[in-house]
């Protein structure tokens, strides 16, 4: 997984791309860290370019929210497609993180 | 002489005395004069678990016997020399105790045949006293350095082992599974592996009552130590949990809620469970965003069913309708983890829905009773597969003729 942080004028976005796995628990703190000091309130997480994620992933991504929301923001998914969207299709979780 | 270091520099220097000065070491040298001098030079350095050897032939002998860390090894001796002691150390006594050959810096052709014959290092001959310290300090601190890690993942490997065999044990054996489904009008056969001898797949069946058995699979997230801690936790939760087991949605949702309240946020399960009854062979079921289950009709027609539903331990109340689907006798039910069809190295391999329809149907088709497990692992993976990336559980319930 690799990740950008793109900063707009009301939002903050972080791209990811590749493979969201277990083997990137170590990474994905940067990413959590990103998503807490964001200038903005709201924070999107662009997976237009993420392949694949298995269950650690989807994990990562309700940590994420979790925390974004104890700094007191709203995190958002964009760009769900291909597997990623199979996935949260099948989990449900677009009922706990916000889809846009 | 006075002692000018910092009391922190001596500090430092005593541990890394404590560390090797009970290092053992065999001198072998046919010149007495030059055992003494070697003896001298290493007990000066603190070096007092001494053994000496005159000859290739007690060489050997004192090196079964006394077990060294490391030994300095002359090479012209009489009886054996040292190339041929450095040889079955290596070959016959299978050691990898560091040997130290001392040798003269003339001899040129000594020096390329010590290594080749297995020797760690070479010491110059005559003893320069500093330069051998240093080497015999360097080997041997190697040599424990190796030795503390070849223990640790050996205990590791052992702490693995027994916690495999109890995560397995969460796991139903084969009379059980026969008694509980065969007494209730069906047959379930199963197989399951952990990625990495720990893993957070978990399956079980119960009786209900004597009409209605239940089965239930469930993927903790992750996979590894953590996931099967999890699971762990899990199996207590369903062995409490035994109100609401003939109600499918129920229970998951019971099952859910205390997920909910014990993992962290970060972790969570997906889940089938179902309850097949004799008197009706209806089975009804909920889902948690487990993988497709494909039935395979007695006439070979194949159907998916949809499984997705809010996966498990994310919130403290979710609601899960219960699902029914009309089976008859020799229908037959597969459940599966995603290992089975995810390809995390090569997306776009991954296995589609209908492509696992087909497999589950085609290994239905050819395998022996008992064997579906097996003939469906042949088909995708080309056999049994030993390195998974992720666990792996197969589950086939089929209905009695």
């Amino acid at each position: 997984m690799d990740f950008k942080v793109v900063t707009k004028p009301d939002t903050t976005s972080i791209e990811l791309s590749g493979v969201l796995t277990f083997d990137d628990h170590e990474r994905f703190k940067a990413v959590v860290e990103a998503i807490t000091v964001a200038e903005s309130d709201g924070v999107e997480l662009d997976l237009t370019g993420m392949k694949m994620i298995d269950s650690a992933g989807i994990g990562m991504l309700l940590l994420a929210n979790d925390r974004a929301g104890k700094a007191g923001k709203t995190l958002a998914l964009r760009g769900v497609t291909g597997h990623v969207a199979k996935v949260v299709e099948l989990s449900k979780v677009d009922q706990i993180i916000k889809v846009l | 002489m006075t002692d000018t270091r910092s009391p922190k520099d001596s500090d430092s220097a005593d541990r890394a005395a404590i560390a090797l000065d009970d290092a053992r070491i065999l001198i072998v040298d046919d010149l007495r004069s030059s055992r003494m001098l070697i003896g001298s030079v290493l007990r000066a350095a603190g070096f007092h678990t001494l053994e000496f050897a005159e000859d290739g032939i007690e060489a050997l002998e004192k090196f079964q016997a006394f077990n060294p860390d490391i030994m300095l090894l002359d090479i012209v001796m009489p009886r054996m020399d040292g190339f041929e002691v450095c040889e079955r150390i290596r070959k016959d006594l299978k050691s990898d105790t560091p040997i130290l050959v001392q040798s003269g810096l003339q001899e040129g052709e000594h020096r390329v045949r010590a290594f080749e014959v297995g020797a760690s290092d070479l010491v110059s001959k005559p003893i320069n006293a500093g330069e051998m310290i240093s080497r015999v300090k360097l080997h041997v601190e190697r040599r424990r350095l190796v030795e503390s890690l070849r223990s640790y993942r050996r205990r590791m490997e052992d702490e693995l082992k027994s916690a495999e065999a109890m995560q397995l044990s969460l796991m139903p054996e084969a009379p059980e599974i026969d008694r509980i489904s065969e007494g209730r009008g069906a047959r379930v056969e199963a197989f399951y592996r952990a990625s990495n001898q720990l893993g957070g797949d978990l399956w079980t069946i119960f009786e209900i009552d004597e009409d209605r058995f239940g089965l239930l699979m469930v993927d903790l997230s992750g996979h590894g130590v953590s996931a099967a801690i999890n699971a762990f936790r899990l199996h207590v939760l369903i062995e409490a949990h035994r109100l609401n087991r003939a109600d499918p949605g129920t229970w998951l949702a019971d099952l859910s809620k205390d997920l909910y309240e014990m993992l962290p946020i970060e972790h969570f399960a997906t889940g089938f469970y179902c309850v097949f009854d004799r008197r009706t062979s209806c089975l009804t079921y909920a889902t948690a965003g487990a993988p497709s289950p494909v039935i395979v009709k007695a006439d070979g027609q194949t159907e998916l069913l949809d499984a997705s539903g809010l996966i498990m331990g994310v919130t403290s109340a979710v609601d899960y309708p219960n699902q029914q689907v009309q089976l008859k006798p020799g229908d037959r039910l597969c459940l599966y983890s995603d290992a089975l069809y995810e390809d995390f190295n090569i997306p776009e391999k991954s296995l589609q829905p209908e492509e696992i329809a087909d497999h589950v149907k085609a290994s239905c088709e050819s395998a022996e009773p008992g064997g579906f497990p097996k003939a469906l692992m042949y088909r995708v993976y080309g056999g049994i597969p030993q390195d998974l990336p992720d666990d792996l559980t197969i589950l086939l319930l089929e209905v009695a003729s």
